[in-house]
C-alpha cells in the first residue's frame, strides 16, 4: 500500500540560520572543475514588482563535462544555496553547464520563500545556445519562454543574468515535474 | 525511473488567502507540465562532512544546557512506496523554549537563550533513521491577522535521492489548541496528510529521568513504477 506523503509547508521568514551553508554561493568549489567559471545574479520580486529580501535559490546542475557531481570535489558539487539579499539580489558562482543526453544545458531551480506554502522548480537556459531552439521545456513555455533564459551582462564578461517574477506581469515559468 | 506527481490535496496550494503573505508571492499561473530530465532525477549526496560537534543535540552547542523542556524527536525518512531513504540529509530549525528565533529579524517580545542556536543537522542511517535531542519550541505571535499565534512547530528540510524528492516541511505536537486556527497548518487540503504533520509522543523514545520522546516520520515522493512494499 502506498502511504501519503508528507504535505510541504513554508520556509518562513527565519530560516537563515538554520539553513546556512558555506560557500553556498559556490557550486564547484574545485578550480579544476571542467566548464568556463560564470556568475549567475539576478533579483527576485514579488507581484507588486517589490524586491524579495527572504528568498533563497537551490542551484543544481552537471559540470560543464555533462557530469554530475563529484567525489573528489565533495560529494555535492554542482549544488549550490544562496539568499537573495536585502536587495532581492541572488548572486552564484558556477559553470556552464555541459548537455546531459544532448539537451540544452540547464541549471534547475528550487526556490523558497515565506509565502510560499511549498517550493517553486523552474529551469535556466543560456542565451545564444543553438540547443535552445529544439528543447521541448523552452517549446512548451512558448512567448514566456525568456524568462527561463539567462541574458549575458555586457558590462560585466563571464557574469548572466537571469531574474525571478513569482507573480504577475512577466510570471517566470515555473515547471510541474 | 519517474517520480509519481503528489495527489491532489497533499501539498497546500500556493495562493492560500488565510495566509497574508502568499498574496503577493504565489504565482498566478499554473506550473507547466514538463517531461522529469536528468538533471532534475539526480540530486547533491551529502556526507559527514557537513556534520558539525553535536549537530544532532541542539542542547549541547553552547558552554550551558539552554533553558526550556528537553525532547527527543526521532523518525524514519522513506518514500511513498515504502523504501528508506538512507544517507540523505535533513537540516532542523526552531526558536527557543520562549517562542524566540535566533534570528535578527526577530522581534519578538520574549528572551533570547544565550545557550541555544536551534539548528541540528543529521544524516539519515542505512534504514532511513535519524534522532535528534532538543528542547520543546514555544508558541510565537505573526501578524498574519488579529491575535495571531503558531502552534509549537519544528522546520525540517529533506533532500531525498534526486532534487524532484525536495521537501520543507513543519512538525507539530499533539494536543496544541493553537493548530485548529493555524493558516500554515490548514493550507495542507488533505486532512489525513495534514494529521501527518503532528508528531506522536512515543514511550520507546522517551528516557527516563531524562527526556520525552515524539516521532516523526518524512515520507518523500518515489518512482512510480515501483511497486509498493
Ligand atoms: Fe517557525
Amino acid at each position: 500500500m502506498r502511504e501519503p506523503l508528507t504535505g510541504s509547508q513554508t520556509v518562513g521568514p527565519f530560516f537563515h540560520y538554520g539553513l546556512a551553508w558555506k560557500p553556498g554561493e559556490h557550486l564547484f568549489p574545485d578550480p579544476n572543475t571542467p566548464g568556463e567559471r560564470i556568475t549567475l545574479t539576478g533579483t527576485v520580486r514579488d507581484g507588486k514588482s517589490e524586491l524579495v529580501f527572504d528568498a533563497f535559490l537551490e542551484l543544481w546542475q552537471p559540470d560543464g563535462a555533462g557530469q554530475f557531481g563529484h567525489p573528489n570535489q565533495g560529494s555535492c558539487a554542482g549544488w549550490g544555496r544562496v539568499n537573495t539579499n536585502a536587495q532581492g539580489v541572488y548572486v552564484a558562482q558556477t559553470v556552464m553547464p555541459g548537455s546531459v543526453q544532448g539537451a540544452a544545458p540547464h541549471v534547475m531551480v528550487v526556490l523558497f520563500a515565506r509565502g510560499l506554502l511549498k517550493q517553486v522548480v523552474t529551469r535556466i537556459y543560456f542565451a545564444g545556445d543553438a540547443r535552445n531552439a529544439a528543447e521541448p521545456a523552452l517549446q512548451s513555455a512558448g512567448a514566456r519562454a525568456q524568462t527561463l533564459i539567462a541574458q549575458p551582462d555586457p558590462a560585466r564578461p563571464g557574469v548572466w543574468v537571469w531574474d525571478v517574477v513569482l507573480q504577475g506581469d512577466h510570471e517566470t515559468v515555473f515547471f510541474d515535474l | 525511473m519517474t517520480f509519481r506527481h503528489p495527489a491532489a490535496g497533499t501539498h497546500p496550494a500556493f495562493a492560500t488567502p488565510s495566509y497574508g503573505s502568499t498574496a503577493l508571492r504565489a504565482p498566478k499561473l499554473a506550473p507547466l507540465s514538463l517531461a522529469q530530465g536528468p538533471v532534475e532525477l539526480s540530486g547533491p549526496r551529502f556526507d559527514t562532512s557537513v556534520l558539525y560537534p553535536h549537530h544532532d543535540d541542539m542542547t549541547r552547542q553552547s558552554t550551558a544546557a539552554p533553558l526550556g523542556e528537553r525532547i527527543i524527536v526521532a523518525g524514519q525518512v522513506r518514500d511513498e512506496n515504502g523504501h528508506p531513504v538512507p544517507n540523505t540529509l535533513v537540516e532542523i530549525w526552531q526558536c527557543n523554549a520562549a517562542g524566540r528565533y535566533h534570528h535578527p529579524r526577530d522581534d519578538h517580545d520574549a528572551p533570547l537563550d544565550p545557550h541555544f542556536n536551534g539548528n541540528s543537522r543529521v544524516l539519515t542511517d542505512a534504514q532511513g533513521h535519524w534522532k535528534i535531542t532538543t528542547i520543546k519550541p514555544g508558541a510565537y505571535p505573526w501578524r498574519n491577522h488579529p491575535n495571531a499565534w503558531r502552534p509549537a512547530h519544528i522546520h525540517f528540510s529533506v533532500f531525498g535521492s534526486s532534487m524532484l524528492q525536495r521537501l520543507i516541511t513543519q512538525m507539530y505536537f499533539p494536543g496544541d489548541p493553537l493548530l485548529g486556527d493555524d493558516p500554515i497548518f490548514n493550507s495542507i487540503p488533505n486532512d489525513k496528510v495534514k494529521e501527518r504533520l503532528i508528531s506522536r509522543f512515543d514511550w520507546s523514545l522517551t528516557q527516563p529521568e531524562w527526556a520525552l520522546g515524539y516521532r516523526f516520520d518524512i515520507v518523500l515522493r518515489g518512482d512510480e513504477a515501483t511497486p509498493a512494499n
